[in-house]
């Protein structure tokens, strides 16, 4: 045990110098992350605020042919009507200068006093955000002018209003403030969770392991009177301790940030990130199982390689392998993940985090998720010990 | 104090070391000599326990390599031309982490540490991290790296390679002080000169055999040579004409066997 506690002691030291490790390991996740992520969602705010308030440049052929509708659009906030000959409307929406073009018909007025319906054309480019977003906004506003239109002639035959509408449908959420932060940040935490598991050991592996050949070091390390095991086990532990801080560090730092800024939601609600302890625990608990697990693999992966740049080189198909079907079942919307999924390594842990962030705790599923993570960290460590003791990976020059 | 008998090692169908017997004992030099490639380096591997041997067997201070390779590890120091640090590391920290892993620990290390310093004159960057060193500065802490436990075997594996007049004088004083002790000291080299200079027994290596094994003296009178370099190049010269033939041999025989 002691000579375990010794490498583990070295690698770590070691590795705290090095400023690869401190960026990757602790930098990124405390500050970088939660900046970016951040960022992200309030980037996403403004540019829909700014959408909101952004004045509509709207125009017509002529104003003299519909006065009433024209009047009504003149009374709309940030909208500017003019006229323009309808030969060059789109080259005016092409080059930014004008968002919508109304079609109405010379007839409009008459048509609109004989009560008869009036088709406008409502001419904007949906491959243009400004315009599209406009054209939301116009079809909004002549849906109520519609609305008050027919209101006023019932009321001058004598009808209410209320008599064309049979039911009043009303939205109401049934989901808690819990369930709605939950699902907005279960698109992105889990991922993270992974990302993070990775990343954090990525470095301090890829030193003890592959960089202990490229310095010309490991011989000299496999003269010493200690099992493979052991040299292996105090550098794998390095490794492990190195990917718990880095996924403690970026849970804690997400988890302050999430709250010290709340980002909107989707519908314009605030965000609320309300976690049990017990959820936290074991969503940390899971966390370090997945952390453990991937230090095991990547130490597996980096042995085989005899420098810092073949590891790499390893490494990256085996991040995109580890990533890959995560983001694809992480994307799917309304997934329900069956009962085998929870032993498939890495997508297990974000099965099981989603399911903690809903406030929903399966014990089948966490303890299928833990015993899953745990078997593939043993059998990661075994294959590490072995390669460890294989003459052919050691010594290839 | 150090019994090779019959030691073999293959690398699928290479065969890197071809059964090779020799015997060093306490208190001498002993000479590993050989050109490039002649499998000094495997057969110093499969000593120390690093490599497993394929055949035959070697003790070490009494230990089986075989059956005791931890008992092995802990009686030899073994300094091969890999002499790489770690960079962040301070020499002393070098040091004191492979002390450690040799089972030392406190005072004891730390005076063992600073012993080796002063022998080996590191007293000027002891405290400084290893990654600017010079390579005479870092030949100098990995030899203090692969003695620090104290061992009875010492095996040093082309260790003035790469170093100024000064840097190697220091090795070779220590490896003579190490004789005087009472230590195995294994000069594994193809430097003819400072082999002779120093070594009481040689073994010369040649494509993998020994060719030639005793004192200094025992090899010059076989060979009919001045010095060493010249014995060497006889008998190398002479297994040399040797393997040709065979070769040759072999060649007219495959040829015959075609014909038929």
């Amino acid at each position: 045990m002691k000579e375990i506690y010794t490498v583990w002691k070295k690698e770590l030291l070691d590795n705290l110098r090095d400023r690869r490790t401190l960026l990757t390991a602790v930098l990124m996740p405390i500050v970088l992350m939660p900046v970016i992520l951040i960022g992200t969602f309030k980037l996403q705010e403004y540019t829909i605020k700014r959408a909101e308030e952004k004045v509509i440049t709207i125009a017509v052929d002529s104003k003299q042919s519909a006065p009433t509708l024209i009047s009504y659009l003149e009374s709309q906030d940030k909208l500017q009507l003019s006229e323009v000959p309808p030969d060059i409307f789109e080259s005016k929406i092409d080059d930014g200068s004008l968002n919508i073009y109304l079609g109405i018909p010379e007839t409009f007025e008459s048509d609109f006093s004989a009560e008869k319906p009036v088709e406008i054309k409502v001419y904007h480019k949906s491959s243009n955000v400004d315009s599209s977003s406009a054209s939301q906004r116009v079809m909004v506003m002549l849906q109520v002018f519609n609305q008050q239109s027919a209101a006023q002639r019932l009321g001058t035959k004598g009808i209410p209003p209320e008599a064309l509408m049979s039911i009043i449908p009303t939205p109401e959420d049934t989901a808690t403030t819990q369930e709605r932060g939950g699902f907005f940040i279960g698109f992105l935490l889990p991922m993270f969770l992974v990302i993070f598991a990775i990343t954090g050991g990525m470095y301090i592996a890829i030193d003890v392991s592959a960089g202990e050949k490229e310095r010309k070091t490991l011989e000299a390390l496999l003269f010493v009177p200690v099992s493979r095991f052991k040299l292996v086990m105090g550098k794998y532990l390095a490794v492990a301790t190195t990917s718990t801080v880095t996924i403690i560090l970026s849970l804690g730092s997400l988890y302050t940030a999430f709250k010290a800024f709340p980002p909107s939601g989707l519908l314009g609600d605030e965000v609320v990130i309300d976690l049990s302890i017990g959820a936290i625990g074991i969503m940390l608990l899971v966390g370090i199982i997945l952390a453990i697990m991937f230090a095991g693999m990547l130490l597996s992966v980096a042995i085989f390689a005899k420098s810092y740049k073949e590891a790499q080189n390893y490494i990256s198909p085996f991040y995109l392998v580890a990533i890959f079907p995560i983001a694809i079942v992480n994307s799917i919307p309304d997934f329900k993940p069956t009962e085998p999924l929870f032993i498939v390594p890495g997508v297990n842990a974000v099965f099981v985090v989603k399911e903690l962030l809903l406030g929903v705790f399966d014990v089948t599923h966490i303890l299928i998720t833990i015993g899953s993570l745990l078997f593939f960290a043993v059998t990661a460590i075994v294959i590490a010990t072995k390669i460890y003791s294989k003459e052919g990976i050691l010594f290839r020059d | 104090m150090l019994v090779v008998k019959n030691l073999t090692k293959r690398f699928g169908d290479i065969v890197a070391v071809d059964s090779i017997s020799f015997e060093a004992h306490e208190g001498e030099i002993f000479g590993l000599l050989g050109p490039n490639g002649a499998g000094k380096t495997t057969t110093i591997r499969v000593i120390a326990t690093v490599l497993e041997a394929t055949g035959g067997t070697a003790e070490v201070a009494g230990f089986d390599i075989r059956k005791n390779p931890e008992d092995v590890r802990r009686n030899i120091g073994v300094l091969t031309a890999d002499i790489g640090l770690y960079d962040r590391f301070t020499a002393r920290e070098n040091l004191r982490y492979f002390g450690e892993l040799y089972g030392l620990g406190g005072e004891k290390l730390e005076k063992r540490i600073d012993e080796l310093i002063h022998v080996l004159d590191m007293g000027r960057f002891a405290d400084r991290r290893a990654g600017k060193f010079s390579t005479g500065m870092k030949q100098k802490v990995a030899i203090a790296r692969s003695i620090v436990h104290d061992p009875k075997v010492i095996i040093f594996d082309e260790p003035t390679a790469g170093l100024d007049v000064l840097a190697s004088q220091t090795v070779v004083r220590f490896m003579k002080n190490a004789r005087e002790m009472g230590k195995l000291v294994v000069l594994s080299t193809h430097n003819m000169h400072d082999a002779e200079k120093l070594s009481d027994h040689v073994a010369i290596l040649h494509r993998s055999k020994l060719v030639t094994t005793g004192s200094v003296s025992e090899v010059l009178q076989r060979a009919g040579a001045a010095n060493l370099e010249d014995a060497f190049i006889k008998i190398v010269g002479d297994d040399e004409a040797k393997s040709t033939e065979r070769a040759r041999e072999l060649e007219q025989l495959a040829k015959a066997g075609k014909k038929k």
